[in-house]
């Protein structure tokens, strides 16, 4: 009897030894989108909206707060992010032109750009906390930092300067 | 846009072919007529052939109080501010459209392209459209204002939307004042919190002078409510009150741990040439996670940097909560295992603000002869004749033979003596 327990555990030891690697990958189930909704309102309490296709950041006021306009973003690195807005449909980009740069709203999908991580450099945003606020860098234009102006109703920009009239530090919220 | 649609419009064609041939003279003639004119004068333009670029969403203000309507073209900054010949003006879109703030006598001005109203009253709500105009661009923006009487102002819609963040210090700010601070240094804001004037004794907010801001030294759900700021504003020897409305929306800082991956460090069995998944979880706290990030590397380097045909991937983000416990998952993708990948330490970090946590995972071939197979049996057959020698070899014994016996013998002899065969087994 006692040896017939004994060789019992012995076929289990050896079942599970012959058997590791299935048990660690068990075949996974399909996952959602990366692609999350924040709230985005910069240190002085101005929040996005669009004005002729154009980000602007200002207060809104009653019903008009219908018109903020929530970032999408995906991680596509640790510390890179890309960024959109109406469902990923629009994206925010940086364009050289000449000496300056500007922030460009292009009509792309952002869970296509992050299959083309090449073509996706100038959507490429890198995102750095600083305590409970954080900045928003472009990769394709280092030194150039998403930013709003201290005017409100003003359009949303990129900025190489630090200045009391730039705002370059966001909140930014889990919807 | 509306010109270039203008420019489009050709000669209707009609059934008879004189009256296509008369049209398509006429196309011609009144093509070189535009373009001389063009050529020799500047374009006239009127309010209709403008560019209407859109409406500016609607402003909520309280009778008797001053109101601007600021230039609502955004994309005119650059262009109103190099060309020096450009005309801004305003006017009310209603049956009179007259321009507005030409006469100083009126309550309208226009200032650095902004309309003032002096002070506001309910008969002015309405659409009041502004025009810019060169020589070469005219264009057309709508704003909406809509002024309350005193006594139906509606909060909800006369309210700002900031937010506040609880656990921790926090501020408003008296937005859309800019236009009325004379002084900065001298200005004195005062603020209200549900029509109770905050003042110094009050410990709970700090207020200070020069300052359009309202701190709130410590957040909570009770800083909730509707919050006014106001501050006097004099014109031309007229005393007037600015107010804004704040009713901010407070939302509970989540609270973070630092994530623990569910698992320890693992070798992974596999053959070449097979696919293979291996999953990630992590432990990211309670509530939403905003900072939180899982990732694989290979000899810590990004995956999409090792692997650019994407033969090894990371898997989709999969972020769920369970009892308010927020957990992630991303698997190691393999679409085939290789040689190369047996040399390679993959490790998935679990990072948030507070710090991160590394789970490290090998990958060995399972040995195409596997010398478990072929040693499990034989070692099992062993076993069993090990164990079947054993058996026979116990029972040889001489000594355990004999006491054996006996017992039997004595079993036998006196089958009711049951406490002597106990002592004796």
């Amino acid at each position: 009897m006692d040896l017939c327990v004994s060789l019992r555990g012995l076929l289990i030891t050896v079942l599970l030894f012959l058997f590791h690697s299935e048990t660690m990958s068990l075949p996974f189930e399909k996952m959602t989108s990366k692609k999350q909704a924040y709230r985005i309102w910069d240190i002085y309490q101005k929040t996005f909206y669009l004005r002729n296709n154009q980000l602007v950041a200002g207060y809104l006021q009653g019903p008009n707060t219908n018109l903020e306009e929530k970032i999408d973003m995906v991680s596509i690195e640790p510390h890179s992010v890309l960024l959109g807005i109406h469902d990923g449909s629009l994206c925010l980009a940086c364009v050289k032109s000449g000496d300056t740069v500007q922030l460009q709203l292009e009509a792309v999908n952002i869970t296509d750009l992050d299959k083309d991580r090449n073509e996706s450099k100038r959507f490429t945003f890198i995102k750095s906390e600083n305590g409970s606020t954080c900045s928003f860098e472009s990769a394709a234009c280092p030194g150039w930092f998403l930013c709003t102006q201290a005017d409100p109703d003003r359009p949303v920009s990129l900025s190489n300067t630090q200045t009391e009239a730039i705002i370059t530090k966001f909140y930014f919220q889990k919807e | 846009m509306q010109n270039h649609r203008f420019l489009d419009t050709g000669p209707q064609l009609s059934v008879s072919r004189l009256q296509k041939l008369f049209g398509f003279f006429f196309f011609f003639y009144a093509l070189a007529v535009s373009v001389s004119a063009s050529s020799i004068q500047p374009k006239k333009n009127t309010v209709e052939n403008c560019q209407y670029l859109g409406k500016y969403f609607k402003k909520f203000r309280v009778e008797a109080e001053p109101v601007v309507l600021k230039s609502p073209f955004p994309k005119l900054g650059n262009r109103v501010l190099f060309s020096l010949h450009y005309n801004l003006s305003w006017h009310k879109n209603d049956s009179e459209k007259t321009v507005l703030g030409t006469h100083r006598s009126g309550r309208t001005r226009t200032k650095d392209n902004a309309l003032w109203i002096l002070p506001a009253t309910p008969e002015d709500s309405g659409t009041y459209i502004c025009t810019f105009r060169n020589e070469s661009y005219c264009a057309t923006m709508s704003v909406e204002l809509k002024v309350f009487k005193k006594s139906e102002a509606s909060l909800q819609s006369l309210s700002y939307q900031q937010v506040l963040i609880t656990s921790g210090a926090g501020y408003l700010v008296c937005p859309d004042i800019d236009d009325f601070i004379q002084d900065k240094n001298d200005m004195e804001i005062k603020w209200y919190k549900d029509a109770v004037l905050l003042d110094q004794s009050n410990k709970t907010f700090s207020i200070l002078k020069g300052s359009v801001y309202c701190h709130i030294n410590n957040v909570s759900l009770d800083s909730s409510g509707y919050y006014t700021c106001e501050l006097p504003f004099v014109y031309e020897g007229v005393k007037y009150n600015i107010t804004r409305h704040i009713n901010p929306r407070i939302i509970k800082k989540k609270e973070e741990t630092m994530p623990v991956i569910i698992g320890s460090n693992k070798t992974v069995l596999t053959s070449l040439g097979s696919k293979l998944i291996i999953p990630c979880k992590a432990f990211f706290g309670l509530g939403s996670r905003p900072t939180a990030l899982l990732r694989w590397t290979a000899n810590n380097t990004f995956l999409h940097h090792v692997y650019k045909e994407g033969r090894v991937k990371e898997g989709q983000l999969h972020e769920y909560s369970e009892n308010n416990r927020i957990y992630m998952e991303m698997s190691l993708i393999f679409n085939s295992v290789e040689k190369k990948d047996l040399n390679t330490e993959f490790i998935c970090t679990a990072q948030n603000r507070l710090g991160y946590q590394t789970l490290q995972v090998r990958v060995k071939e399972e040995p195409t002869f596997s010398w478990g197979i072929a040693v499990a049996p034989l070692s099992l057959i062993f076993l069993v004749f090990v164990g079947i020698w054993m058996h026979i070899r116990w029972k040889q014994k001489p000594g355990k033979v004999y006491t054996t016996t006996k017992s039997k013998i004595i079993a036998r002899d006196c089958q009711s003596s049951t406490p002597y065969r106990k002592e004796m087994i």
